[in-house]
């Protein structure tokens, strides 16, 4: 599509902007076009402000993932006590 | 109502980062956490037949988890006289330091704070529960691990466009869920 010729995007690609640049994986003129389309769209807007708030919530929990091995640790325990009952 | 089931061979995969997350925040050692959960879910296999539906599977899982680092509280506890207070340095640049300065700084984080985050990081661990099983992994590897999109993306075998559509998904039911309590 001619998005790259137009500064004016769609909700779409706006919101796709607005994910990628959770993860810093946003070009300026990405972020550029997305703010401007916020100017105009308040949907889009709505969905960048809980987008952010996601994001921080996420820091702020902490959270951790269990590994892999952790998992598979498990699994072959729980396996192991199934066949033995 | 419906009746709840039971699937041990889908805990893992359901529920660990739950439990583990539970765990942490009450243990504050990954190794012991790990063994804590490992006895839940063996008590588990071994209760089963006592579960009768009326609680969620997960609900079932964490009380008896609780008894379960409720128990080694006791455990340790009863070893009287071996309390002892334990500095750890975790490097060399680390040796020689103050106590004080090894204390934690109880400006920079209070109990409340510590609570609050507990109890955010269930609420989102709970939203993810309403994630199909690809999209809470792929959320999670990205999100919380940190993985590169190309990583995720050979992992997976999809494409990146693929990868964000699965991330878009995941962050809407997760902001939707969590609105009422958190925004």
């Amino acid at each position: 599509m001619s998005n790259k010729k137009t500064l004016l995007i769609d909700c779409s690609e706006a919101t796709f902007c607005c994910d990628k640049a959770q993860y810093k994986e946003a070009s300026v003129s990405e972020k550029l076009k997305m703010l401007l389309h916020l100017i105009y769209c308040k949907k889009c807007k709505k969905y960048v402000k809980n987008n952010t708030k996601l994001t921080k919530l996420i820091e702020q929990s902490d959270i951790k993932t269990c590994t892999e091995e952790e998992k598979k640790a498990w699994k072959e325990k729980i396996e192991q006590e199934i066949t033995n009952q | 109502m419906s009746i709840n089931k039971i699937d041990p061979n889908k805990w893992v995969d359901k529920y660990s980062d739950y439990l583990f997350n539970f765990t942490i925040v009450r243990v504050n050692d990954r190794e012991l956490a790990n063994d804590l959960i490992s006895e839940t879910f063996l008590a588990g296999l071994k209760s089963m037949k006592n579960f009768k539906g009326e609680a969620t599977e997960r609900t079932w899982l964490i009380s008896i988890l609780k008894r379960k680092i409720i128990d080694h509280y006791r455990k340790s506890n009863s070893k009287k006289g071996r309390a002892e207070i334990k500095i750890q340095y975790s490097d060399d640049s680390n040796e020689g330091d103050w106590l004080e300065e090894n204390a934690p700084d109880v400006l920079d984080k209070t109990a409340e704070d510590v609570m609050e985050n507990e109890e955010l990081g269930m609420a989102i661990l709970d939203c993810m529960q309403q994630l199909t099983d690809k999209q809470a992994k792929i959320f999670k590897m990205k999100t919380i691990d940190g993985f590169d999109t190309e990583a995720i993306c050979n992992e997976f075998n999809i494409t990146p466009s693929n990868l964000w559509v699965i991330i878009h998904r995941a962050r809407m039911t997760l902001a939707q869920c969590l609105e009422k309590n958190w925004f």
